[in-house]
């Protein structure tokens, strides 16, 4: 593994705290990593909608007017259920945790006695 | 003026701009909105929270309102909306840059590419192996630029100067004008103006990086001889090879502003943009007798920065003085402190030919030519109310201009 940690876009100089917890400091900063690519997206989006017209396969009101088939609200529906539980993992791995009584004692005590073993 | 229209400024391509696929430019689109909603609508959101929320607590704590930044800061720095700002406003920079990072770095052989088609323009460039760069530039990435002015440890030799060009037009949010040069031409219009009969026949730029500001003294001086010096080398590099591009003959040498080898009395004209808060305590009286030494008789130093921290109020103070300690600017406020009048008779002018002016922003200026009694040019600087918000205060750059007894 290599040691070197820093990259291109390592910025010299001490990152700031904002929050009184690093991880809302994080949190931030995905957020607007997230809407960025949202956004990127939404601009795909507007190029197919001005390339579709453009070409006169289709006009841009029928992008709104348009009414989704059932297997297209099947398709729909499953993207954003993927997307909506890989949103909900990190709360997943509570409630599993909750399910199995698995603990932290449990963790350390793996810990220990692997050193041991 | 940004309030009452979309901002869909672009820059001009040149050979040089990093290219990247459509994706990489909606990212950097993104950039480009998100700094502007930071302006528009979350600066308004918590100057709010400051004269609603932290003002009175304060007052009803201590019976007075704070009077620098650093009272300021004391009343403010637990406000939640207020860390939003901040944290948000650091990850708009950090985006800024790996925006253009990404694309920079799939396609950075494509610049010795565009390099090579490039005809020459009468220009040069001397860069020196032996350079040291000073501490003040070396010792952390200024504006979060990973890498600095000078590029990472053993980057192609166009990486900072690349990255800087595009991040720069970001940052600005295309209020530079299509090649980043408004303060060049800003200040070239003030000198027209003002100093009608000034015919400058060589021109030093100091502090250029990629020449941003440089060019237009080439294009509106065109009998001159232009000269501009860095010190970082990647920077110049690029500013060569961007300028040659661009048409523009500039001679870009590698040198410290603090002392140069240029003989006594080389230039008429002297300027520097928005170099001073980048420099030191130490180092800004060395560049201001510097300037006294290659000036003429009756040659000009024209420095553009910011707005002295003085008739600036707590609040406001406070808002500038966060690029300091969020935005990697280690002499952005210490600078504000610092006074250029009495520095300036130090190094040697005489006090009445020292003063601080406004150059009307040449952009604005452009954008209201329907609107000509909008523009500002008349109006004593110490009038001007700074406007969070606004790229330039009151639409216009701080100048300080001394003249050398002829």
């Amino acid at each position: 593994m290599s040691n070197n940690t820093t990259s291109n876009k390592t910025i010299k100089g001490k990152r700031p705290a904002f929050f009184e917890s690093r991880g809302v400091d994080y949190l931030m900063h995905m957020v607007m990593v997230l809407t960025q690519e949202l956004s990127v997206t939404r601009d795909r989006l507007n190029t197919l909608e001005h390339l579709i017209e453009d070409k006169d396969l289709l006009k841009r009101s029928e992008f709104n007017d348009f009414t989704p088939d059932h297997a297209c609200l099947e398709e729909r529906e499953q993207s954003r259920q993927e997307l909506i539980s890989s949103l909900f993992s990190v709360m997943d791995q509570e409630a599993a945790e909750l399910a199995q009584k698995d603990t932290k004692e449990r963790f350390n005590d793996v810990i220990a006695e692997t050193a041991k073993a | 003026m940004q309030s009452e229209m979309l901002n869909t400024f672009q820059q001009d391509d040149h050979d040089l701009l990093v290219k990247g696929d459509a994706n990489d430019i909606a990212r950097q689109e993104f950039v480009k909105s998100l700094k502007g909603a930071i302006q528009q609508n979350m600066l308004p959101m918590i100057t709010t929270a400051y004269y609603q929320r932290a003002l009175p607590d304060y007052l009803s704590e201590h019976g007075n309102a704070p009077e620098d930044y650093k009272e300021a800061r004391n009343a403010f720095e637990d406000d939640p909306l207020f860390k939003a700002y901040l944290s948000i406003n650091r990850s708009s920079q950090e985006l800024q840059w790996f925006s253009v990072l990404d694309p920079l770095e799939k396609s950075i052989d494509d610049l010795d590419k565009a390099v090579e088609s490039i005809k020459a323009s009468g220009g040069s460039l001397s860069l020196d192996p032996n350079f040291e760069v000073p501490k003040y530039v070396s010792s952390i990435d200024i504006h979060c630029m990973p890498g600095g002015y000078t590029g990472p440890e053993g980057a192609h030799p166009l990486h900072a100067g690349a990255l800087y060009d595009r991040g720069v037009y970001l940052y600005a949010m295309g209020f530079m004008g299509p090649h980043n040069d408004d303060m060049g031409r800003s200040v070239v219009n003030y000198v027209q103006r003002n100093f009608a009969d000034f015919k400058p026949k060589k021109i030093l730029d100091l502090g250029c990086t990629v020449g941003h500001s440089t060019l237009p003294y080439a294009e509106l001086f065109p009998d001159a001889e232009v000269h501009a010096i860095d010190v970082a080398g990647s920077c110049l590099t690029y500013a060569h090879h961007r300028a040659e591009s661009l048409g523009a003959a500039v001679h870009f040498k590698q040198a410290n502003a603090e002392q140069t080898d240029y003989e006594d009395g080389s230039f008429d004209l002297i300027v520097s943009h928005i170099l001073l808060h980048e420099t030191s305590q130490k180092a800004m009286p060395k560049i201001f007798k510097e300037c006294h030494r290659l000036l003429k008789p009756g040659g000009l130093m024209i420095h553009a920065d910011l707005p002295p921290f003085e008739n600036m109020d707590a609040y406001m103070q406070l808002i500038l003085d966060n690029e300091t300690w969020y935005n990697n600017e280690p002499f952005w406020t210490a600078m504000r402190n610092i006074d250029q009048i009495q520095l300036s008779v130090d190094a040697g002018f005489d006090r009445e030919d020292v003063r601080f002016d406004t150059a009307p922003m040449a952009i604005m200026e452009f954008a209201n030519q329907d609107a000509p009694e909008q523009v500002n040019t008349e109006e004593d600087p110490a009038e001007v109310e700074f406007v969070a918000g606004e790229y330039a205060p009151g639409g216009g750059w701080e100048v300080l201009i001394a003249q050398k007894q002829s």
